[in-house]
Formats: structure tokens, sequence, C-alpha cells
């Protein structure tokens, strides 16, 4: 048991600084260049037909009044319903959505648990609904987990239009996760008291002398999902929070470039940098930065 | 009659030397609505053998860059470290800040979930032809970059991101398949990751022309070498540019019975209009149109007679950015010299966006707009009498790429049109989820070998097929005149070529142009029949 708590407590250490590396490391990348597209969501009053403040004569002297409501709105329904998918790539919404949507229920009951597992832990007794509650969600999350692993499965193997970009992770991932769903359902058919082991189970966490009892295939489910976590930070699965960056640092990311404004300094800072492009053209010889090149016409002798 | 279609059957399949890896029947091309559904049209011109022989053509039916075959191993295996070497510094902050970090999350995070692929031109109307889909290049460079860049562990690696193998075959073929790319991002839109598969175009590009000098010569030495050294992409010098304008001038003059005099290096006008000076060559109606309604409005407005100063044309864009910084440098710095109090962009969609999204990160200078939002401020600002009724033809609208999605410029020109065109209808789709002409990034202008057939018959078919399709009500037997309005002289060009190849104007009276000419067609005090079909 304590063995699976070590391991507990590492597989959640490695996701957790995954995650952080992998978000430092973007944030740290230099300021791009603008590259949003249109619609931007943020754009009040123009969004729905995807316009922007470019549209007013002498934009730059008006107050931009950026709608982050709907901007938010937006960002939730791609990220809860799967919006674009379900846009442009119908047959797949379906898989897709039932085993993205398993794992946001997954992430509700292990929320739920932990919010069980303190109250053992403070000695006041979790209520039963909130056990009625995980397994309600439980049942519904593997059960549509799986459903989703298996559509997947089926499309990354045999449909022509992703065959051809399936790659060993595909299956992986999708077998991975489909079996986290089954072990998790075997366990809940098999074992009544699932939600009450769940939360003993992440109470002794904590406190190792905390009493629980984990069946067989419990520890199985367990294990698979400490796989997942140390497993998933170093996949292009990270795009489940890597979005947030590609919508808002890029895509809808539309910051102008005023005078007093906070861009100018980091510009200059990188327009600092010494260029090594090779060819010819570009005239780069190991000295001159961006700002010596770009006075240049790239005719000029070295 | 059945088609000889070619595509690759696996993403490996692109390192593994053969005569061609994809071909286009022209039985796979999407049909053309009638007059245009002839199945007897001659298919488009293949290369003949010798041109085979001398350049890298094994891609496909095409050749735009046309890069003569290494002559020896040595050199190939130089130009395959050359690649490696650019390859690794496209993912560095001194030499690619500038898109690093979209970069980056487009090559870590694709999902291949395909969810982008229907919606590119090119890939639907070759009949959806592997080689076109956009995730095709995507991957491999992904591949590339995961495996010469960001290997990690490399089992772990290959079953991660699959494998890839990089000879001189992928590496030629790759740079033919960058130009097969509008850089539209049509597919950019439909992905839910946010992966931008146009950037990955455009990075590829700038990777072949800034560490490897290749590039195509339209873009680089006609392009923006001559436009550094002689003043205009179109070899126009000082003194040429300001010949024609002033022929352009009488001719307005002549034609509107208003009096058009273009003002050359005003100081302290409150507008420095900047045209792509290709409209000044190939559609002289556009830059007289602007003079004339710029006077009628009683705004104070200069052109430049720099150097680079009076074209707008930015082709860095498409593929460097050192050329493309160069050149937006130049029409900062003559705008402050000039102390104007902003720079409009003419009716060029690609000048609008370098100049006014994308260089706004590379210098900080004077402000810039769209001439559309600045026509729209004018024709409803009540200085100027209207008469819709002068534009009594059916009208339908292009939106070009970089105005919409990339600037999201989409209400100022359609409300002039609601207003001024009484018979406008809109294509479907519209606006920001609009199609390419099947010109875009610079592609218009490119014709070498059959590339002109190809970029016509694959490249703006779907485009075409829009336009048929949006002015289906009336009669396309019949030569009765209608309108295409193009803001954009790079769509222009593509949609010129297109109309003379499929013969549009004598078999449906297709005629196109911009939006300041059915601006002035509609002005009271301009004499009428200002748009003269016989002319266009
Ligand atoms: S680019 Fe986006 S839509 Fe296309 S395959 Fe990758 S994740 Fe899917
Ligand atoms: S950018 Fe446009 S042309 Fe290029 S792959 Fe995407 S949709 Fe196709």
């Amino acid at each position: 048991m304590t063995a699976l708590y070590v391991l507990t407590w590492l597989a959640v250490s490695v996701l957790l600084l995954g995650v952080i590396a992998r978000i430092i490391r973007i944030l740290r990348m230099p300021l791009h260049l603008r590259w949003e597209l249109y619609p931007v969501p943020h754009e009040r009053g123009r969004a729905h037909y995807g316009g922007s403040r470019l549209e007013d004569v002498n934009w730059w002297t008006k107050q931009h009044n950026p709608d982050h409501v709907t901007e938010l709105w937006t960002m939730l329904k791609e990220i809860l319903l799967l919006k674009g998918v379900w846009e442009h790539n119908r047959p797949l919404w379906w898989g897709s959505f039932a085993l993205h949507f398993a794992l946001y229920l997954l992430i509700g009951v292990l929320a739920l648990a932990v919010i069980g597992g303190i109250m053992v832990l403070t000695g006041s007794p979790a209520p039963p609904v909130l056990f009625a509650v995980i397994k309600i969600l439980a049942w519904v999350a593997y059960s549509l987990g799986m459903l989703g692993a298996l559509i997947m499965l089926w499309k990354r193997l045999l449909d022509p239009k992703l065959k051809l970009f399936t790659t060993g992770s595909h299956v992986f991932n999708l077998i991975l996760l489909g079996a986290i769903d089954l072990t998790g359902l075997i366990w809940m058919i098999r074992d009544s008291e699932y939600a009450v082991s769940l939360t003993g189970f992440l109470a002794g966490l904590v406190t190792p002398t905390q009493s629980y009892d984990l069946s067989t295939v419990g520890y199985w489910h367990v294990s698979m999902v400490l796989l997942f976590f140390v497993y998933f930070p170093f996949t292009h699965m990270t795009h489940a929070f890597v979005k947030y960056f590609t919508y808002h640092s890029i895509r809808w990311e539309d910051t102008p470039n005023l005078p007093g404004g906070r861009l100018q300094a980091q510009i200059n800072r990188l327009e600092g940098q010494v260029v090594t492009w090779a060819a010819p053209h570009i005239n780069a010889d190991g000295r001159k930065t961006w700002v010596d090149l770009v006075g240049e016409t790239g005719e000029e002798k070295p | 009659m059945s088609s000889h279609r070619k595509q690759p059957k696996s993403l490996k399949d692109i390192s593994r030397p053969s005569e061609q890896l994809a071909h286009v029947d022209s039985l796979d091309l999407f049909p053309l609505p009638p007059p245009y559904d002839n199945p007897n049209d001659p298919p488009f011109k293949q290369l003949p053998q010798k041109t085979r022989d001398a350049f890298e053509a094994s891609l496909d039916d095409t050749l735009v860059v046309g890069l003569p075959k290494p002559k020896t191993k040595e050199e190939e295996e130089r130009l395959v470290q050359a690649f490696i070497s650019g390859l690794r510094k496209l993912f560095t902050s001194e030499n690619n800040w500038t898109f690093l970090q979209p970069l980056t999350l487009s090559m870590e995070h694709c999902a291949r979930c395909q969810s982008c692929i229907d919606d590119c031109p090119y890939y639907e109307m070759s009949g959806h032809n592997e080689l076109y889909r956009p995730t095709y290049r995507s991957e491999i460079f992904r591949r590339l970059y995961f495996k010469y860049v960001n290997p990690g562990v490399a089992g772990f690696n290959r079953m991660q991101n699959g494998d890839i193998e990089l000879n001189w075959t992928l590496i030629a073929r790759l740079l033919e398949l960058a130009y097969r790319c509008t850089l539209c991002r049509r597919c950019a839109q439909s992905c839910p990751i946010g992966v931008d598969n146009g950037l990955i175009t455009h990075e590829l590009r700038k990777l072949f022309s800034s560490e490897m000098g290749i590039t195509v010569k339209d873009l680089h030495e006609k392009g923006t070498v001559q436009q550094l050294k002689v003043g205009s992409s179109t070899g126009m010098s000082p003194i040429v540019v300001k010949d024609n304008i002033e022929f352009v001038d009488e001719d307005m003059t002549e034609r509107t019975g208003i009096k058009v005099q273009t003002r050359w290096d005003v100081e302290g006008a409150e507008v420095l209009l900047l045209h792509n000076a290709g409209e000044i060559l190939a559609w002289p109606d556009n830059p007289g149109c602007f003079a004339l309604i710029l006077d009628a409005a009683g705004i104070s407005w200069t052109m430049s007679s720099d150097l680079v100063g009076y074209d707008g044309v930015n082709y860095g864009l498409f593929y460097d950015d050192v050329q493309l910084a160069r050149i937006a440098y130049r029409h900062m710095e003559i705008a402050k010299k000039l102390k104007v109090k902003k720079i409009v962009m003419g009716e060029c969609g690609h000048e609008s966006k370098a100049l006014g999204v994308i260089a706004d990160r590379v210098f900080q200078g004077i402000p810039r707009e769209t001439a559309m939002t600045l026509m729209a401020d004018i024709v409803f600002s009540g200085k100027i009498k209207f008469d819709p009724s002068r534009n009594d033809f059916p009208v339908t609208l292009h939106d070009p790429c970089n105005l919409v999605r990339a600037m999201g410029v989409v209400e100022p020109q359609r409300k002039v049109l609601r207003y001024l065109a009484p018979r406008f209808r809109e294509m479907t789709p519209h606006g920001v989820r609009n199609y390419c002409c099947g010109g875009g990034s610079g592609m218009a202008i490119m014709s070498q070998h059959n590339f002109m057939d190809w970029r016509l018959q694959v490249g703006g078919r779907k485009k075409f097929k829009q336009i048929l399709d949006a002015f289906a009500d009336e009669d396309l037997n019949s030569n009765s005149p209608k309108y295409l309005c193009a803001p954009c002289s790079n769509c222009k060009g593509q949609i010129r070529d297109l109309f003379d190849y499929y013969g549009a104007k004598a078999k449906s009276g297709l005629h196109y142009g911009g939006l300041v000419e059915l601006i002035v067609n509609a002005m009271v005090d301009v004499k009428e029949g200002f748009i003269n079909w016989d002319l266009m």
C-alpha cells in the first residue's frame, strides 16, 4: 500500500511539474508578430461576422473595449462541446466528444473524491449524497469514455481520412484511456463501496495510517490512472491546456503596438539579437542584428 | 474513361524516389457548372520530359520553384545539411522570434484529427488528392522537427510522432509543396486546437529562403530585391511611375469630366496613399478613382516618389521575414519623412496585412488603415452625391483572405456595396469564411512552366465556381455584364487569368474590378458610364 502511495505522489508530481514546465516554456517564448485569425470573439458587436476594430476609420484614436465574456463563452463551448470538431468534422465528433467529455467528468469525480477525502480526514463523515453523485458521474464517465475510446480506435485504424496519420501513440493513448474506463467500470460493478474506497484511498495519501480497501481491479484502475499522469505531459494530449495559449496568445492576440504601450521595449530587445541565417541576401556576418540587417537592402558587400 | 490519379499512400512516400509522387487527372477535378462543364475541355499541360530531367520535378504535375537538379552527390549532401541547419535555426529566438511561439505550438500539439482538411480549396478541388491535404505537408515537417530539433528520447518520440527519412528527394519535394498552399489559413480557422497549417507552409518557405537562398524568382529577384533596388516590384522607377500617373490623371479627367491631379511628396498631408504599384500598370482606373474620390471628399493626401514609397507590395510576407521587414521599414520611414498623419493602404490585401498588422510589431510608426475603411467613411459622410442606379447590374464581392481572415476588415466594403450596387449579392460562403482566389501568397504572379494551368484549373477552381454560383440567377450563357468586385491587386491578377482561361467574359459577361470604380461610377458629378464594359 505504501508503495502505491509513493507512486501516486511521484505520478502527481511528474504531472504537475510536466505541465508547469510546458507552460513556463511557452510563456518564455518571445513575443511574436501579430498573427490573429478572425473571427476574434472579444471584438464587441463584430465577433458574429468576424469584424475587428480595424474597420473603424482612425481606429487608433478610439477606445477599445474587448468583450471578455463572449471570449470566455467561446472558449467554454470549444473546450466542453468541441464546437470546432462538430462544425468541421462531424463524423469524428461523436467519438471525440464522448472521449473528452468522459475525461471532464472523471476530473469532476476526482475533485469530489478529494472533497470526500478531506472530510474523512477532518473527521466529518462525507454525506451519502456525495458518494451517490460520485457514483453517477463515474458510471457515465466510464461508459462514455469506453464508448469514445472504441469509436476513436476504430476511426484511427480504419477510417481512410485518419489512417494515414495514425501513429503508435494514437493507438496506445486510446487503449490506455479505454483501459482506465474499463477497469473503472469493472471496479464499480464489483464493488458497491467504490466511492468510499476511492475517497478513503485519497485520504490515505496524506495520512498513511488511514485505513482503506482497494480491490484488485481498483489497484489496476489507480495504476493506470497514474501511468496516464506520468505519460500525459510528454504527449500532444497537452493540447488540453496549450489550447489556451494557441487561442489567447496567437489566434485572438491582436494587441496593437501603440506609442506608450508595453510592446515596443520587448521588440527593441528582440531586434537587438544577432541573426545567423546563411542565405547570401540576408547578409548576416555573425555580428549584425535585426536592426542592422533591416536597414540594408541585402545587396551590400560584406 | 477512368482516372489516372496518383497520390502518396503514406507519409513516407515523400522520401521514396519516383518519377512523380502525385498526378491530378482532369477527371478528378471538381465539376464546374454549365457552361463550364464540358468534359472535353483540354486537361492542363504536362511538363515536358526535358524539364523533368533538368529540374527537381518529382512532386506532381507542375513546377513553381523549379530548382535545377544538384549536379553531384556532394552538392546534394551540402543541400541536405543546409536544410537541417535551417530547420534548427527556425526554432531559435535570434533568427525567428517573429514566429517562434506560434510555430512551436503548431508543431507540438496537432491531434492529427483532420478536422482542417475539408476546408482547403486546393485539396477539395484536386479531387481530394492526398498530396494537397493541408496536413500532409505539415505532418512531414512535424516529423522532421521531432527528429532533428526536439528529439527527446528516440524510441518514445518515434512512437509519439512517427518517423520519416530525411533525404534529398524529400527536401526537393517539400520545397515545391511549400508552393501548393496559398497561406489562406482557412484550414487554421477550423482547427479545434489552434494549429495553423498555413503558418507551417510560411515557415517552410522561410527556411528555404533565409538559410538556403532558394525561393521563387517572382517573389525574390523580381519581387523584393527589385523593389528595394529600383523602387517597385513592377520595375517602375520613380520617374516612370510619375509619368504613368500623369497619364492616369489625364485619362480620368477626360472620362469623368472632373479634374484629377495626383499630388506627390506633400509634407504634412493627412494621408499617404500607398498603392500596390501593379494597379498603376494593370488597372490604372483604380489609382485614378482613388485620386478623384479623395479630392471630392476634401482630404489632403499625397503619394510618395521615394524608392519603395510608391509600391505597397511586400512579397516578403510570403517567404522571408528579413525582406518583409526591409520593405516595411522603408514604408514607415517615408511616411515619417513626409510627416503624414496616416498611411492608407490601397486595394491590396497582402499590402494591408503586411503593413497594417504584421509590421506593427516590427516598428512603431505612423498609423495605418485600409482603403476599405476610409472609402466607407467617405461614402457615408455625405460629402459626395451618389446615384446608385448607375450601378444597376449584378455585383458580387470577393473577400481577399488577408483583409478578412487576417485583419477582420469585413463590413466596410459590403456596406458600400449594399448602398451603391442595388443588385449586390453575396457569395457562399463569404466574409471570414471566404475561399481564397487560388492565387494567394503571391501565387497569382507565378506562371512558370505549366503552373498557370495548374493554378487556374486546380487552385482557382473553387473561387471560379463560387463566382458562377453567385450569378446562378442570371443567365450565364449570355454576355450581359456582371461585376465581380475584388478589392485586392493580387486577387485581381488571379481573377483576370481565371476569366481569360475560361473565356468567362465572352461566355457569361463576367467582368471584375475594384470597389473604388463602383463608387466613382455612381457619383452624380461624374459623367455617366464611367464603367465601360468594352474597356474592361
Ligand atoms: S491541424 Fe488541427 S484540425 Fe488539422 S489535424 Fe491537426 S489538430 Fe486536427
Ligand atoms: S492555408 Fe489555405 S491553401 Fe494552405 S493548406 Fe490551409 S486551406 Fe489549404
